[in-house]
Parts: C-alpha cells; sequence; structure tokens
C-alpha cells in the first residue's frame, strides 16, 4: 500500500528551483534511502513532507490524503506521525536522557506511567537503558544518536525519517545506527534515510532514490 | 511499532492528557525559577516594589479620605476672642451673633474648660502648670445658616471681624477643602504613579521572560519540529510569567505589611492631630490577597505577550534557517 507520494512537486526559491517536477512514492513498511550531491533537494523534500515548508507546485499525498488539507492545529497532529532524526541530533542538554526522550509523550499526552514504560522500552531497544538519567552532555556522538532515535521511535510513529543521521558518526557507529534504523523496519516501520554517505549505500539492500538538481535521477535497490 | 499513538493512549483521555501537560509545564517552570535563585529573587524584586509602592500609598490616602469623610464639614466660623477679653464679654458677643439673621447657633468654648481639655488629651500639665496665665483665648464657634454660599462666608468672617472684642476669625471648613483637594490630586498622582509602575513592571518582566525564551529557542524548535503545538511550546513560559507574577505579588504584599507598620506611626500622629479618633488601618486580607492576583494576572499577561510573539517568530526563523 502506497504512504507517501510526491506529485509533480516544485519548490522554487526565488529564481532557482529546489525541486523541480518531483514524483516519488514510498510504500508502507518499506525504507528507502534518499541520495544526492549537497544541494540536490534532499533536506527540502524532507522539510516539505514534516510541512516545514509548502510546495510551490503539485502536491504531497501521505495515505492518499494532500497535505494541502493539513493547516494550523492540525500540523502538528500530523507531524507527530512522523519520527524525525538529525545530524546534528538536536537533544535538549538541560534535560537528561529520560527527559529528552520522553518529549514527544509529554506532547502526545500520555501518563506517566505509559510515559515510563515506553521510554525504558525505547532505551532498551537502542542500548542505552543504563543511561536513563545521564547528562547528555556526557555520552559520545554515537550515543547522543541513539537517544535521538530513541526520542524519534518512542511514540511509535508511522514513518521514520532521518537527515544525514551518520554525518557526524565513524564508519563503525554508522553501519550501527542503520542496523537500528533496520530493526525499526522490519517491525513495520516506513523509514527515509537522507544520506550521501557512500559506503552506507553500498552496503544497503533497500531502495535507493538518487537526487540532483531537484529530480529524481535514479531509483532502485543499492 | 506500527500503531498509532492514538489508540495507544487508550483510556487516558484528552482531558487527563491536558492536565497531564499543564502539571508537566508547571513543574517544569517552577522548577527553572529555583535553579536561577538570583534571577528569581531580582525579579521578583522589581515586580515587588512596583507593586507594593503605588498600593502603600493608596492605603495612605484611603485611610486619610476617612478623616476627611469623618469631619463635619457643615461651614462654621472659630471667633477668638482677645486675651483679655473676660467671661462677660464673651456671652455678649455670642448674644449679638445669635440675633443676627443669617446665623443658627453661636457656642460658647469656655478658655477655663479648653485649657482642661488640652491637657487631658496632651497630657502636658506640667507644661501648662508653669505657665502664669491661660494662654488660651474664649472661641466662639458660630454656625451660619445652610444656604449660606462661600462668598457669604467670607463676607460674614469680615463683619465678625470688626466686632470689638474680637482678635481674630477662621473659617474651619477650609482645611478639610485643603485636605480633600490635596487627596483628590494624591488620588489621581497615585492612579498614574501605579499606571507607569505597571506598565514598567510588564515590560521587565517582557524581558525577562523574552530572555527566558531564547535561553530554550533550542527545546520550541525541536517540539516544534516534533508535532508539538505553538501552545504547548508557549505553555512552560506562561507558567514561568505566572509564578515571577506571583511571587512578585506576594513580596509586595510583605513589603506593604512591613511599610504599613514602619508609617502607621506618623500616620496615627496625624490622624490626632486631626482630632480623628481612628488609628491607620492594617491591609488586611484584601490587599495581599489583591496584589497576589494582580501579580499573577500581569505575569500572565506579559508571558502571554512575550511568549506569543517571540514563539512564533522562532518557529518561523526555524522554518527559514533549515532551509
Amino acid at each position: 500500500m502506497l504512504m507517501i507520494e510526491f506529485d509533480r512537486v516544485s519548490r522554487r526559491f526565488g529564481q532557482q528551483d529546489a525541486l523541480r517536477n518531483l514524483n516519488l512514492q514510498i510504500d508502507d513498511g518499506e525504507m528507502a534511502l534518499l541520495t544526492g550531491h549537497s544541494g540536490a533537494g534532499k533536506s527540502t523534500l524532507l522539510r516539505l513532507l514534516l510541512l516545514l515548508d509548502r510546495p510551490t507546485g503539485g502536491q504531497i499525498l501521505v495515505d492518499g490524503q494532500s497535505t494541502k488539507q493539513v493547516q494550523g492545529n492540525a500540523v502538528g497532529h500530523y507531524r507527530r506521525r512522523f519520527g524525525v532524526v538529525f545530524q546534528e541530533h538536536r537533544l535538549l542538554f538541560d534535560r537528561n536522557v529520560r527527559d529528552n526522550i520522553a518529549l514527544p509523550l509529554e506532547i502526545a499526552g500520555f501518563s506517566l506511567h505509559d510515559t515510563n514504560r515506553r521510554v525504558r522500552a525505547a532505551l532498551d531497544k537502542v542500548g542505552l537503558l543504563a543511561k536513563e538519567r545521564a547528562d547528555p552532555n556526557g555520552l559520545s556522538g554515537g550515543e547522543q544518536q541513539r537517544v535521538a532515535i530513541a526520542r524519534a521511535v518512542v511514540a511509535r510513529p508511522e514513518f521514520l525519517i532521518a537527515d544525514e543521521p551518520t554525518g557526524n558518526l565513524d564508519p563503525a557507529l554508522s553501519v550501527e545506527i542503520m542496523t537500528l534504523f533496520e530493526a525499526f523496519n522490519q517491525v513495520g516501520v516506513t523509514v527515509l534515510v537522507a544520506t550521501h554517505d557512500l559506503s552506507l549505500i553500498a552496503r544497503s539492500r533497500h531502495r535507493l532514490m538518487t537526487l540532483a538538481a531537484g529530480q529524481l535521477m535514479q531509483a532502485g535497490v543499492a | 511499532m506500527t500503531q498509532p499513538q492514538k489508540r495507544d493512549q487508550g483510556h487516558w483521555g484528552a482531558w487527563a492528557a491536558w492536565r497531564a501537560q499543564h502539571r508537566a509545564a508547571a513543574s517544569t517552570s517552577w522548577q527553572k525559577l529555583v535553579v536561577q535563585p538570583v534571577v528569581t529573587a531580582v525579579t521578583w524584586l522589581v515586580i515587588a516594589i512596583s507593586l507594593a509602592l503605588p498600593s502603600t500609598l493608596l492605603l495612605t490616602l484611603d485611610n486619610l479620605s476617612a478623616v476627611a469623610g469623618g469631619v463635619d464639614r457643615s461651614p462654621q466660623l472659630s471667633v477668638l476672642l482677645t486675651g483679655d477679653s473676660e467671661l462677660p464679654v464673651a456671652e455678649q458677643l455670642q448674644r449679638i451673633l445669635k440675633s443676627w439673621p443669617e446665623i443658627d447657633d453661636v457656642v460658647l468654648l469656655d478658655r477655663e474648660l479648653a485649657l482642661s481639655q488640652f491637657i487631658q488629651q496632651t497630657e502636658l500639665a506640667t507644661v501648662v502648670g508653669s505657665l502664669a496665665r491661660n494662654p488660651l483665648p474664649h472661641t466662639l464657634i458660630v454656625m451660619p445658616g445652610p444656604a449660606l454660599s462661600a462668598a457669604a462666608m467670607t463676607e460674614l468672617g469680615q463683619r465678625v471681624q470688626t466686632l470689638s472684642g474680637v482678635d481674630r476669625v477662621i473659617v474651619d471648613t477650609r482645611w478639610v477643602a485643603r485636605l480633600e483637594t490635596a487627596l483628590q490630586a494624591g488620588w489621581r498622582w497615585v492612579l498614574a504613579l501605579g499606571a507607569v509602575m505597571l506598565m514598567g513592571a510588564v515590560l521587565v518582566l517582557g524581558n525577562t521572560l523574552r530572555l527566558a525564551i531564547e535561553a530554550r529557542k533550542d527545546e520550541i524548535l525541536v517540539v516544534n519540529l516534533i508535532g508539538g503545538s505553538p501552545a504547548f511550546a508557549r505553555r512552560p513560559f506562561l507558567y514561568l510569567g505566572l509564578w515571577y507574577g506571583v511571587g512578585g505579588g506576594l513580596v509586595a504584599a510583605l513589603l506593604l505589611m512591613m511599610m504599613t507598620w514602619w508609617m502607621a506611626g506618623p500616620v496615627n500622629t496625624l490622624f490626632l492631630l486631626y482630632e480623628s479618633p481612628q488609628t491607620m488601618r492594617a491591609p488586611g486580607a484584601f490587599y495581599p490577597m489583591s496584589l497576589t492576583v494582580l501579580g499573577g494576572s500581569l505575569g500572565l499577561l506579559s508571558a502571554r505577550l512575550a511568549a506569543g510573539r517571540y514563539v512564533r517568530q522562532l518557529v518561523s526563523l526555524a522554518s527559514s534557517q533549515n532551509r
């Protein structure tokens, strides 16, 4: 079943096209990699998907519904369907690991009991159960990224979106992070990873989409 | 993992979720205050001064108004006779004045009686006893008819002044009129001062909250990215404003009580000078409660203004920066 569809999507900034008549589909439960040089439009695509920006042409359909209809307070509800991981992981350094991971649950209004249970389950999945009360400042880069992944999956989103999640990590840690994404994909989460890490792309057996100058150039298994 | 979160919340419910979010926001904001005791104390003090100063003046004026309100303001003249005028002269003048058609009544205050009352009120018996003679003159209190205008009163006073044996005529209502006018001016001054100081408090609070929002910019951006509504992002700052305001109001109430205690002596002396039996009223429960409510409202208002605008700016700035 089709989950995400970009239907002739364009995004123009002044005279420059960041995306041009882009057609792209991601199926339910699929894991796909999105690659391309800097400025190819990867981040713009993810921003459009998360409604941090809007297309200047075409439409994005999620579960068959156009994102054009998602406005106002519905934007927050829409974004909660996604778990998002960034290259710079964006942890809050005035909160401990547990409180960082609990933030999406706090937003969704989970009870304290459910929050604690889910935070521990997410920490267990990323192998950081012992660091529940740790200060994020004291964690390594790989551990910080794993906390960010735990935060992204703790509310059990339908989609997991990652923008250059291994950009600041060494190759071994990058493989570890990708393995985590694959584990989440295996339990049914639709995963989209934007990366230009060639070693990860070479290792992956998932669908690869290559963007160049705002257009989809190639799609196939890496 | 694929189950949408709404189904996972199950029995928890929207109302309980909303309460949990408020509880968390209130508690987090309070913790932020506690970990910055100096900033918190200074902000509370600034708000407290802005609230306590006008309210102390209001309380004082409130007390003084009671004095002015309690005084019999029917126009009357105090006619002081010359020091050498004896009682028969005073009684004769009383009869003359009583016969005038524009005068209703004339009361004679015997100087011996006046001296004994003075000694009783001031406890200056030793000092008075050392005087060779009674320094007080006989006094006639003249009560004119009710329809007498201010100009007619002045004219009447001038005519009484010409009578033999009269030393000085005092229009007794003048000090009340002066006090009333001063109080009216005082009320306006206090209201203007209060408005300016409250505006200052709002600006100080707004700036403090703006700095707090700036310090937690990353949190707002992350909340926005992971689906938190603007209301969710604003909420901790609204509680921060509320805690600053309520804390400032409570400190203001404390300052007011201290200032009232400190001012009670001179104000009570003033009451005595105006022959009022009352003493300075304490702030009671009304003033502290009003100050706390006012402080809390100011805090919420400032937070709503600062957070509403600044959070919106941050979110739109984040959208443009993430390109």
